[in-house]
C-alpha cells in the first residue's frame, strides 16, 4: 500500500494534448475516483500510473520512489481491466496463479494464495473452471482475485462495473469497496457513473479536457462545486444567471437578481467574496426545491407544473417559471401534482442556492 | 428469407454435395477397396504399404509437409506481428505485396528455379564467373536437394496463407489481455509465449493444417522438378493403366484418411476455444512506432521475403523473354517473341480460353452457392444449418488429387455419372471439381459479410414494406458485395490455378486447361519451356491483378478465409 503523488503530468498524442500539468496526491489506504465525461482523460491518466504510457513530462510517485519510467511488468499496480481481460486459454486459478508465477514464489504459497484470492471474492472451488463458463459477475471476481493476489502496491480498476446489469453492478459496489478497505488498499477507479463515484469513493477528482477541475470528497464536491461543468456532471441541476444585488446581513449570503426575482445564495467557496454587479451563475438543486414552506427562507419562486413524471420512489416535475423551466423533484410525496393553469410557489433554502463563477 | 427458401437451399446444397463431393470419394473407396469380383478387401492398402516405392513416396510426402508448414510458420509469424503491431515505411504497400506469391503459380516457380539452379544455371555461372566453383565441375543444386526444392518452393507460395491467419489472429486479441499479463509482472518476450501465441494458436494453426494438407498433396510442383518419389507424382503417373488398377486409388484412399484425420484433430483441439474471452475489447491496439532504424529494418525483412518469394517467378519472367539462357547468369539475348509465339501457338491459346470458361463458370457457380449456403447458415434458424456449413467446409481437408480421381472414377464408361463426360470434354466435370473445391473460400468471405451486416437493417427494410427476398437483395446484398467480390476473385484465380484437377480430368489437348497446357510445354522440345514460361507470365498478370483486387476489397479480412 503506497501513496501516489503526480507531478506536472503531460501527456501528448501527437498534436493532442490529453492530459496537461496532472498535479494530484493520493493518500495510502483512500479508495480515490476519477470522474469525467468520455475523452476526459480520466482512463490516460490511470493508464499512466499502471505504466502503460509514458508521459512527455511530469512524474508519477509511489511513496517516494519515482516510478515514471519503471516498466509496467515491474510497477507491482494490480488492475482491473474494463473487459476484465481474463485469458480464455487459461482456467480460472490458472488465471489468478499467473502473477506468482512470473514472481517465481514456490507452488505450495502459490496453491496457497490463488485459494485465498478465490476465497476472498467468493468463488471457493471454481478454480477448474474455464472463464467461458462463468457468468459476468463471476468473471468480474476472477479478474479482482487475480489483481489482488499479487498483493499490488496499489488497486487500479478501469471502469469495473460498466459490462454487468444494475443489480449486480450496486452489489459489487460494496463489495469491492469491503476489499479496498479491509486490505487497508490504495484504489483508484475510473468511472464516469456519478452514482458509483458518490457512494464508493473517499475523494475523487471530476476531469474535463484534460485538466483536474476539482479534487474533493463526494459530498464536497456535490454541495460546492467548482464549476458548472462539476455542478452539472455530479448531479442533475437547474442553472440560473445572475448579477450580484448586495451582501447580507446573514456572513456569507448574498443577494442576487435573476429573471426569477432576487434570491439569496452563498458561493460556492469560502475563499471567494463576490462583489457588487458581479455576473454569477445559481445552481438549484431539483431536490432542495420544495413545495413546502421553509422557514426563515426569503426565496420563493412562483411558477405553474407542466409536466409530472412519476418514477416510484420520486416525482419529478417541470416548473414554468418566468422565462426558465426548472427541475424539481420530491421524495415520496403526500400526494402527486399534476400539470394545470394553477401557480404554485417554491421555495428554496439560502444554502441551497450556490453561486459560480461565470 | 422464407423457411421454405432456406429449405430449398439445404436441399439443393445436400444434392450437389452428395453428388459430386461424396459421391466421387466413395467411388474412389470403393475401387480401392473392392477386388474385381465385388468382394471387399484392405489387399489393395497393405499392397500400398508392402510397396517400398510407395512407402518412400509417403515418408517424402510426409517429410515434405512437415518441412513446408514449420517453413511458414518461421518465416510468417514474425512478419505478422511486424504487421500488427508496427508502423514502418511502406507498410501498406508491402502489406500486399507479400501475399502475391500466393497466387503465383508454384509449379510455374519451379519452371524458374530450375532455369536458376539448374547445372548450367544462373547460380552456378555466378558462382564460375566470380570464381567460387570450377566450371567443370558444376554442382547439381537439383539433382541432390530435389526434396529440398520442393519444400522451399512450397515455403514461398504457401507462407501467405499462414501470414493471413496470423495476422487475424492477432488483430482480434484484445490488447488488454496482454496488459494484464505485463500489470501482474510479466516481461514482455514471456508475455509473447504465455499470453500472445497460445491464443492466436489456433488462427495459426487452422492455417497450418491447410498449408500441411496442401502440400501434404500437391502434384504440380515435385512434377516440375521431376521428383517422382512423393505419392502424387506416383497416383499421377499411374494414370495410363488406371482402369484395371486399384493401387493408385488405395494410395489415393491413404491420403484421404491422412488429410480429414489431420483436419478433424485440428478442429476438435482448436475449433471451440476460438471465443476472444471475457467482455469486448474496450482499448484499441496501439501502433508502436519504432525507431528509425528498427522501422527500415522491417521493411528490409518484407521486402527480402517478398523478393524472395517472387525470385522464381522473375526467372520465369526472364526464361519468358530470353532466347538462349544455358551457362550464363542473365540471358544472352531478349525477346518477345515467345509471347507472340506463345499467344499464336494452337495449344496455349485454346488453354487460355478454356481455362478462362472453365473458372468463370465454376466462379458463378460458387458465388451462387455461397451466398445462399452463408445466407442460411449465418441469418436462418433451420435445423441442420451447421451441417450445411460444414460440408461447405469439407472441400478443405480433402486433397484436389482425391477429388481428381473421383470424377474420373464416377465418370468412367457404364457409371451412373458417365453423361458428365460430354463426349471426352471435361467441361462440366472441370467446372464441377474447381467449384467444389473452392467453395470453402467463397462461404468464407459471404459469411464474414453477412456476419458483418446487422439483421435490423434488413428488418427495417421489411418493416417499410419490402418481402424478406427484397429486403435480401436491396439491403444487405449491396452491403457485403465487397466480400463476395473478393470470395469470387479468390475462387476465379484459384480456380485458373488448380493443377490436380486439370492434370487429371483433361485428356486431350483441345480441352487442356492453362496448367496442363504449360506442363505440357516444359516437356517439350525446342522453345517449348520459354512458350511454358510466357505462358506463365501471362497467367501470373491475370492472377496477380484477381489477388491486388480481392485484397484491397477486403483488407485484413482476407484471413478470415484460410481458417
Amino acid at each position: 500500500m503506497v501513496s501516489i503523488s503526480i507531478r506536472q503530468l503531460t501527456k501528448k498524442f501527437g498534436r493532442n494534448t490529453v492530459l496537461s500539468g496532472i498535479n494530484l496526491d493520493i493518500a495510502a489506504g483512500e479508495l480515490f475516483f476519477l470522474l469525467g465525461p468520455s475523452g476526459c482523460g480520466k482512463t490516460t491518466l490511470l493508464r499512466h500510473i499502471a505504466g502503460f504510457y509514458t508521459p512527455n513530462s511530469g512524474q508519477i510517485l509511489f511513496d517516494d520512489e519515482d516510478v515514471t519510467s519503471l516498466p509496467v511488468h515491474r510497477r507491482g499496480t494490480g488492475m482491473m481491466f474494463q473487459s476484465y481481460a481474463l485469458w480464455p486459454h487459461l482456467n480460472v486459478a490458472q488465471n489468478v496463479a499467473f502473477g506468482l508465477e512470473e514472481r517465481n514464489r514456490p507452488r505450495p504459497e502459490i496453491e496457497a494464495r490463488v485459494a485465498e484470492a478465490l476465497e476472498q471474492v467468493k468463488l471457493e472451488g471454481l478454480g477448474d473452471r474455464r472463464i467461458q463458463q462463468l457468468s459476468g459477475g463471476q468473471q468480474q471476481r476472477v479478474a479482482l482475485a487475480r489483481a489482488l493476489v499479487i498483493r499490488p502496491r496499489c488497486l487500479l480498476l478501469d471502469e469495473p462495473l460498466s459490462n454487468l446489469d444494475a443489480k449486480l453492478r450496486i452489489e459489487m459496489r460494496s463489495e469491492i469497496r469491503r476489499i479496498c478497505k479491509e486490505f487497508g488498499l490504495t484504489g483508484i477507479y475510473v468511472t464516469h457513473d456519478r452514482d458509483e463515484a458518490l457512494s464508493m469513493a473517499d475523494r475523487m477528482a471530476i476531469m474535463e479536457g484534460g485538466h483536474l477541475v476539482q479534487v474533493g470528497p463526494p459530498a464536497e464536491v456535490y454541495r460546492n462545486p467548482a464549476t458548472p461543468m462539476v455542478a452539472e456532471f455530479i448531479g442533475e441541476t437547474n442553472f440560473i444567471d445572475g448579477r450580484v444585488l448586495r451582501d447580507t446581513s446573514r456572513v456569507g449570503f448574498f443577494d442576487v437578481e435573476t429573471s426569477l426575482g432576487t434570491l439569496r445564495g452563498r458561493p460556492n467557496s469560502e475563499d471567494w467574496r463576490p462583489v457588487v454587479g458581479q455576473q454569477v451563475i445559481l445552481s438549484l438543486r431539483p431536490e432542495a426545491l420544495s413545495f413546502e414552506q421553509i422557514f426563515d427562507s426569503p426565496n420563493r419562486i412562483p411558477g405553474h407544473i407542466v409536466n409530472t413524471s412519476y418514477l416510484g420512489s420520486i416525482v419529478q416535475y417541470e416548473l414554468a417559471a418566468g422565462t426558465e423551466n426548472l427541475k424539481v423533484c420530491q421524495m415520496n410525496p403526500a400526494i402527486i401534482r399534476q400539470p394545470s393553469d394553477q401557480e404554485d410557489r417554491l421555495m428554496i433554502a439560502p444554502a441551497d442556492v450556490v453561486m459560480l463563477r461565470k | 428469407m422464407s423457411k421454405t427458401l432456406s429449405r430449398l437451399v439445404f436441399v439443393v446444397m445436400a444434392a450437389f454435395f452428395g453428388c459430386f463431393f461424396l459421391y466421387p470419394i466413395w467411388a474412389t473407396i470403393q475401387t480401392a477397396l473392392y477386388s474385381a469380383d465385388h468382394k471387399f478387401t484392405l489387399d489393395f492398402v497393405f499392397e500400398v504399404f508392402s510397396n517400398a516405392v510407395y512407402r518412400a513416396g509417403l515418408g517424402n510426402s510426409f517429410l515434405i509437409a512437415v518441412w513446408t508448414t514449420l517453413g511458414c510458420l518461421i518465416v510468417s509469424l514474425p512478419l505478422a506481428v511486424f504487421n500488427v503491431r508496427y508502423e514502418f515505411p511502406g507498410k501498406a504497400l508491402l502489406n500486399s505485396l507479400i501475399l502475391l506469391p500466393m497466387v503465383l503459380p508454384p509449379f510455374v516457380g519451379a519452371i524458374g528455379i530450375k532455369a536458376m539452379l539448374g547445372q548450367a544455371g544462373a547460380i552456378n555461372s555466378f558462382l564460375i564467373a566470380l570464381g567460387l566453383m570450377d566450371p567443370l565441375r558444376p554442382a547439381d543444386w537439383l539433382g541432390q536437394g530435389q526434396m529440398l526444392g520442393v519444400v522451399l518452393m512450397e515455403i514461398l507460395h504457401l507462407y501467405p496463407i499462414i501470414y493471413l491467419n496470423s495476422v487475424a489472429a492477432l488483430a482480434n486479441l484484445d490488447p488488454a489481455l496482454e496488459e494484464a499479463a505485463a500489470n501482474v509482472g510479466c516481461p514482455p518476450a514471456r508475455r509473447f509465449w504465455r499470453i500472445t501465441l497460445p491464443l492466436i494458436m489456433p488462427g495459426v494453426f487452422a492455417g497450418g493444417t491447410i498449408v500441411f494438407i496442401w502440400a501434404f498433396t500437391e502434384l504440380g510442383v515435385p512434377l516440375v522438378f521431376d521428383y517422382d518419389r512423393v505419392t502424387s507424382v506416383q497416383v499421377f503417373r499411374s494414370i495410363n493403366d488406371l482402369s484395371n488398377n486399384p493401387l493408385p486409388y488405395a494410395l489415393v484412399l491413404v491420403m484421404l484418411v491422412f488429410s480429414t484425420l489431420l483436419y478433424s484433430i485440428s478442429k476438435v483441439l482448436f475449433g471451440k476455444s476460438s471465443s476472444g474471452g471475457g467482455g469486448r475489447a474496450t482499448t484499441a491496439r496501439e501502433t508502436i512506432f519504432p525507431p528509425a532504424w528498427q522501422g527500415w529494418g522491417i521493411t528490409a525483412l518484407f521486402v527480402g521475403v517478398t523478393f524472395l518469394a517472387v525470385l522464381p517467378h522473375l526467372g520465369v519472367m526472364f526464361l519468358s523473354v530470353s532466347n538462349d539462357w544455358y551457362g550464363t547468369i542473365l540471358p544472352h539475348e531478349l525477346t518477345l517473341s515467345h509471347y507472340r509465339a506463345a499467344l499464336g501457338h494452337e495449344l496455349t491459346l485454346n488453354a487460355i480460353s478454356n481455362s478462362l470458361k472453365y473458372s468463370v463458370l465454376a466462379m458463378i457457380v460458387d458465388v451462387v452457392l455461397g451466398v445462399l449456403v452463408a445466407y442460411v447458415v449465418v441469418r436462418t434458424k433451420i435445423a441442420g444449418r451447421q451441417i450445411l456449413d460444414a460440408m461447405a467446409m469439407l472441400p478443405l481437408a480433402v486433397p484436389g488429387l482425391v477429388m481428381a480421381f473421383g470424377y474420373l472414377a464416377m465418370s468412367r464408361e457404364g457409371q451412373p455419372f458417365d453423361w458428365l463426360m460430354l463426349g471426352e470434354n471435361p467441361l462440366l466435370l472441370l467446372v464441377i471439381a474447381y467449384s467444389v473445391r473452392r467453395l470453402p473460400y467463397v462461404v468464407r468471405s459471404a459469411s464474414a459479410g453477412f456476419q458483418q451486416v446487422s439483421p435490423t437493417l434488413e428488418e427495417a427494410a421489411q418493416n417499410l414494406g419490402a418481402t424478406p427476398e427484397r429486403a435480401l437483395w436491396r439491403i444487405t446484398l449491396p452491403l457485403v458485395m465487397p466480400n463476395l467480390v473478393a470470395g469470387g476473385l479468390l475462387a476465379f484465380s484459384f480456380a485458373m490455378l488448380e493443377v490436380s484437377d486439370s492434370m487429371v480430368l483433361a485428356q486431350q489437348t483441345a480441352h487442356f486447361p492453362i496448367t496442363k497446357a504449360i506442363y505440357s510445354l516444359v516437356g517439350a522440345l525446342g522453345n517449348g519451356p520459354s512458350l511454358a514460361a510466357a505462358l506463365g507470365v501471362w497467367a501470373m498478370i491475370f492472377l496477380g491483378t484477381t489477388i491486388l483486387l480481392a485484397g484491397l476489397l477486403l483488407g485484413r479480412k482476407l484471413g478470415a478465409l484460410f481458417k
